[in-house]
């Protein structure tokens, strides 16, 4: 729909833009650039190492497996070491195979928005969804297109409640990196390594 | 014939009882619950049904959909309307969503999760549980789930919680956006609204509908943008409000309407102010008469009773239009009674002992019936009797009754002809009816509905996007006492829980869930160590594991207060869990019931041989679809028993009346001719027949029987014959529009019967005036033209 009314769209995201970040809009390589080329992606896949430092434990937890995104809506982890999970993303619907019985669950986004707004943010920047990121977040990019970095900031008081901050690392519309402080205290620092790449 | 003094008192006596009736009406308790149409020796399943149709949690909710807007503006209003109704007292619970709708049951199970949660055993408390436990959640906490269980983690390390709400999570529930439920695609926001009153309380159900669209207008207001925004709801108390209103407008239009009708053709027929009030008196006494019967007998009338009962006694109109019809020029009401009074009593005498086979019934509504009908005919055929000869004007003569009569004089004036055309009629109805192919009965319950096919779908769409589980299969059983009742509930719980496991069925919910056994309480308490040995336990079980030392503490500080808390009662449940836990345990006669709703059934004869093979007492397997098409059969056996053996009682009484079986066979023909060729009519092209219409077979045999006595009976004067066929001729114009009018309603009950009754009598009018007549045609006629026998000589 979005992209079926290209003018509207780009008024639309250009006017987010100047409201977002005045002072980046006269640059070369802005968000609006940015999402252009993550939107130009349909199928992305790759390999994962989550390394978390979380308040409860006196060492860090690394786990690792392969994450995945197909336009526009569906985001699947799969972690295979420590503990096998599946985590898939569909529309708003999570649904969770995880712990030592596989047990499924299945939920909405806005019914646990501790989860909700994280994934909504990684989403929406993978999808090239301005739009959708600009109602969550104050974006900041800094660095260049070869090496660039998005620093999402959640905007309302109760996604504040729990992330402090999203930031994404890429190269042109390649991800390397995903690392979230949570409001406790409680980061993850998450590099990927791009295997299919699909920007048909 | 009475000297005036009996007279006086007669009228003192009528104006006595009068008033006694309408004191005793003035202290009767008028009941709707539907229980009194269910058998008297009604079976545990058949408890069930009527629970869960009554008091059943199921039948106090209301489900409402807001639309028509963006989905924040249905948001804003779902919020607004929620909390108006909150703070109303008719509303036991409120959900939409919002976090005050959920909050009260989640703060339920996490304070009391060591007394409810069935992972508090023994093993889970000991150093190596505890090490399990904690290496779980460092799994958990690793994983996408880690942001949910990291804030409870401190509190909870052996999942408790996470274990209850993951029973709590297998019903299914609507999908949340901006805060409150929604449809898919964000259409219609959805609200739960559980009333207080029980689901049969139709006038407190109809005033919390009032309040509910009273608090929509006031947050349509409100909210801006929300102009356009429509309410949709459904549920059974919607039905049952909706289904009273038609009921009354419809019985409201079609009485008014009849009323119009046959007080035209009483004006017509009498042309006296005087008479035409008269003529009511009998079953206006009458239905004053039954109502008080009623009310003494059984401590309460029935509102089906009271609506059905006054069409019972209908026929009693007739017997003032048989007195004042027949009586002639020069005669007095009171001669005039004298001589139709033998008639007269017979015919109302059929009818008493064709209605008096329902005193008999299982069901108290029929058994009410029954006392209705009788005594109101007993009290109208007194008043006819002994009251209304007294009030009548002494000349009075029915002056435009004549008129009436003539089509149905030539018809008896070529009887002889028409008596093989009558025998071939029934002839073709026969065949029609043995011909008739897949069973007489209509056993689609939904054809019985008076809910419009287009309500019943919204219904459908609401229950299935508020994920409403439709409450089909129950697993049910009963104790001696609340805790026996718990304690078996736990026993099912764990059979249940390996049928889930199998995939035999989806889900299921039990009492026990929400409120365990005293014992079970009390073992779990007693399960958690004390706090000293609970830490040392722990400090052990956290060797080898990454876990900061002292994050704990809040855990120690938990089971340590469920130590030291008193168990668990029925009066800590927040509302939504009192609500459901109520319809699923509950006391009736001494005895516990316990009705536990079973989900997404795969395969219920598997259910009933495990339940079976099992070796737990009593538990049933009831399908309510199953229960409710049985008690419709029982209702269709009832019916037609009841009708057959008033049948049979009413030839019995004629033998015993008319003393020649020759003289009942003239008499019972023409009635038993009406009611197959009524049958046939209604089962043509495959039509089928519905209770009520058995309902209006009785009461053709009772109506018509009136009219067969009286072609039958020998007069002294052909005038007095001709008055007596104009007297039911115009008794029957009475009887066929005021049923005629009924059959025009889209209700089945009042459609059915009237368009039964209309057809039925008419024809009994048709066949009785060709066969019933015994005296030969010269002697009707009289040596006059047909045309001029109306008149007066």
């Amino acid at each position: 729909m979005r992209l079926s009314r290209p003018a509207a769209w780009l008024a639309a995201a250009f006017c987010a833009v100047l409201r977002v970040m005045p002072a980046l809009a006269a640059t070369p390589w802005t968000v609006t650039r940015l999402m252009q080329a993550l939107a130009q992606v349909k199928s992305v896949s790759g390999r994962f190492e989550e390394r978390q430092t979380l308040h409860m434990l006196n060492a860090p937890l690394v786990s690792t497996g392969t994450l995945s995104y197909r336009a526009p809506d569906q985001l699947q982890k799969i972690t295979f070491s420590p503990f096998p999970e599946r985590f898939v993303l569909e529309g708003d619907r999570v649904t969770m195979v995880s712990g030592p019985d596989q047990q499924i669950h299945s939920f909405t986004l806005a019914e646990y928005p501790e989860i909700g707004g994280l994934v909504e943010g990684i989403r929406a920047t993978l999808a090239g969804d301005l739009l959708t990121l600009d109602r969550y977040y104050a974006l900041l990019l800094t660095g260049d297109a070869a090496n660039w970095q998005l620093l999402l900031r959640p905007k309302s008081a109760g996604l504040t409640r729990f992330v402090k901050w999203i930031r994404i690392v890429g190269s042109e519309n390649r991800i390397s990196a995903i690392d979230t402080e949570e409001s406790d205290g409680d980061r993850s620092e998450m590099s990927i390594v791009e295997d299919v790449h699909n920007a048909g | 014939m009475f000297t005036m003094q009996a007279r006086r008192v007669a009228l003192g006596v009528w104006l006595l009882a009068v008033i006694v009736c309408i004191v005793i009406i003035a202290r009767t308790r008028l009941e709707t619950d539907m229980t009194a149409f269910l058998p008297r020796s009604a079976s545990l399943a058949e408890q069930v049904l009527t629970e869960q149709v009554t008091r059943g949690v199921a039948a106090r909710l209301i489900l409402l959909g807001i639309e028509g807007a963006p989905p924040a503006t249905l948001a804003a209003l779902s919020k607004s309307l929620a909390a108006r109704l909150r703070r109303q007292i008719a509303f036991a619970y409120v959900a939409n969503g919002d976090d005050a709708s959920l909050t009260g049951t989640r703060d339920y199970f996490w304070r009391n999760r060591y007394l409810l949660s069935p992972g508090v055993v023994a093993d889970r408390f000991t150093i190596p549980g505890l090490h399990a436990a904690l290496q779980e959640d460092l799994g958990l906490l690793g994983s996408d789930l880690g942001a949910l269980i990291k804030g409870s983690l401190p509190n909870d390390p052996t999942g408790e919680m996470l274990s209850l709400s993951q029973r709590l999570a297998r019903s299914p529930r609507p999908r949340s956006q901006d805060g409150v439920w929604f449809s898919a695609g964000g259409r219609r926001a959805l609200l739960l609204v559980y009333t207080r009153a029980a689901g049969f309380d139709i006038d407190a159900q109809q005033a919390a509908l009032a309040q509910i669209h009273a608090a929509f207008q006031d947050s349509r207001r409100t909210v801006s943008g929300a102009a356009a925004v429509r309410l949709v709801e459904s549920g059974p108390a919607v039905f049952a409000v909706q289904t009273r209103a038609t009921m009354k407008r419809d019985a409201t239009r079609f009485s008014l309407l009849a009323t119009a009708v046959v007080t035209a053709l009483l004006v017509y027929a009498y042309r006296s102010a005087r008479v035409l009030v008269l003529s009511l008196l009998p079953v206006a006494s009458g239905a004053l008469a039954a109502v008080a019967a009623v009310s003494l007998g059984f401590g309460f009338v029935h509102g089906i009773t009271l609506g059905f009962g006054v069409t019972l006694i209908g026929e009693s109109v007739d017997y003032a239009i048989y007195l004042f019809t027949q009586t002639m020029h020069g005669d007095s009401a009171a001669a005039t009674l004298a001589r139709i009074w033998p008639t007269l009593r017979l015919g109302a005498l059929t009818s008493i002992v064709g209605f008096s086979a329902m005193l008999f019934s299982d069901f108290v509504g029929f058994a009410q019936l029954g006392l209705f009908s009788i005594t109101g005919l007993v009290a109208a055929a007194g008043v006819t009797r002994f009251v209304l000869p007294d009030l009548t004007p002494p000349d009075f003569f029915a002056t435009g009754a004549g008129v009436l009569a003539r089509p149905l004089l030539v018809v008896m004036s070529r009887r002889q002809w028409l008596r093989p055309a009558v025998a071939l009629l029934v002839l073709a109805a026969s065949v029609v009816l043995l011909a008739h192919r897949g069973g007489f009965w209509d056993e689609d319950l939904t054809k019985m509905s008076p809910i419009p096919a287009a309500e019943q779908r919204l219904d459908q769409a609401l229950r299935h996007e508020a994920g409403v589980p439709d409450l089909r299969y129950f697993v049910v059983f009963r104790r001696s006492g609340e805790q026996v009742a718990l304690a078996e509930s736990e026993a099912a719980a764990a059979l249940l829980e390996r049928l889930v496991a199998t995939h035999t069925l989806g889900g299921f919910d039990v009492p026990s869930e929400i409120l365990p056994s005293d014992r079970t309480q009390r073992k779990r308490r007693a399960t958690l160590p004390d706090a000293g040995e609970l830490r040392a336990r722990f400090a052990l079980a956290l060797a080898g594991l990454p876990f900061r030392p002292g994050i704990f503490a809040p855990f120690f500080r938990d089971t340590a207060a469920t130590k030291r808390a008193r168990l668990l009662t029925r009066a800590d449940l927040p509302a939504p869990l009192r609500l459901q836990f109520d319809s699923m345990l509950f006391e009736r006669d001494d005895g516990w019931n316990v009705v536990a709703p079973l989900t997404d059934v795969a395969d219920p004869k598997r259910i009933v041989a495990s339940l079976a093979a099992s070796g737990q007492q009593g538990l049933t397997f009831v399908d309510i679809h199953q229960e409710s098409d049985r008690l419709l059969h029982t209702y269709q056996r009832e019916a037609t028993l009841l009708a057959s053996i008033g049948s049979l009682a009413i030839v019995i009484l004629l033998f015993i009346g008319l003393r020649a079986p020759a003289r009942v066979a003239f008499v019972v023909a023409p009635l038993a001719a009406s009611v197959i060729v009524t049958a046939a009519l209604l089962t043509l092209n495959g039509g089928r027949l519905s209770i009520f219409m058995v309902v209006g077979f009785l009461l053709i045999v009772a109506v018509g029987s009136n009219y067969c006595l009286f072609f039958e009976r020998l007069y002294h004067t052909p005038e007095s014959q001709r008055r007596s066929v104009a007297s039911i001729v115009l008794a029957n114009l009475c009887t066929v529009s005021a049923y005629g009018l009924m059959s025009l309603s889209g209700i089945p009950v009042l459609h059915d019967i009237g368009v039964t009754v209309a057809a039925g009598t008419f024809l009994s009018l048709i066949f009785a005036a060709i066969v019933s007549v015994r005296v030969p045609l010269e002697r009707l006629v009289g040596g006059e033209a047909p045309h001029s026998l109306a008149g007066p000589p």
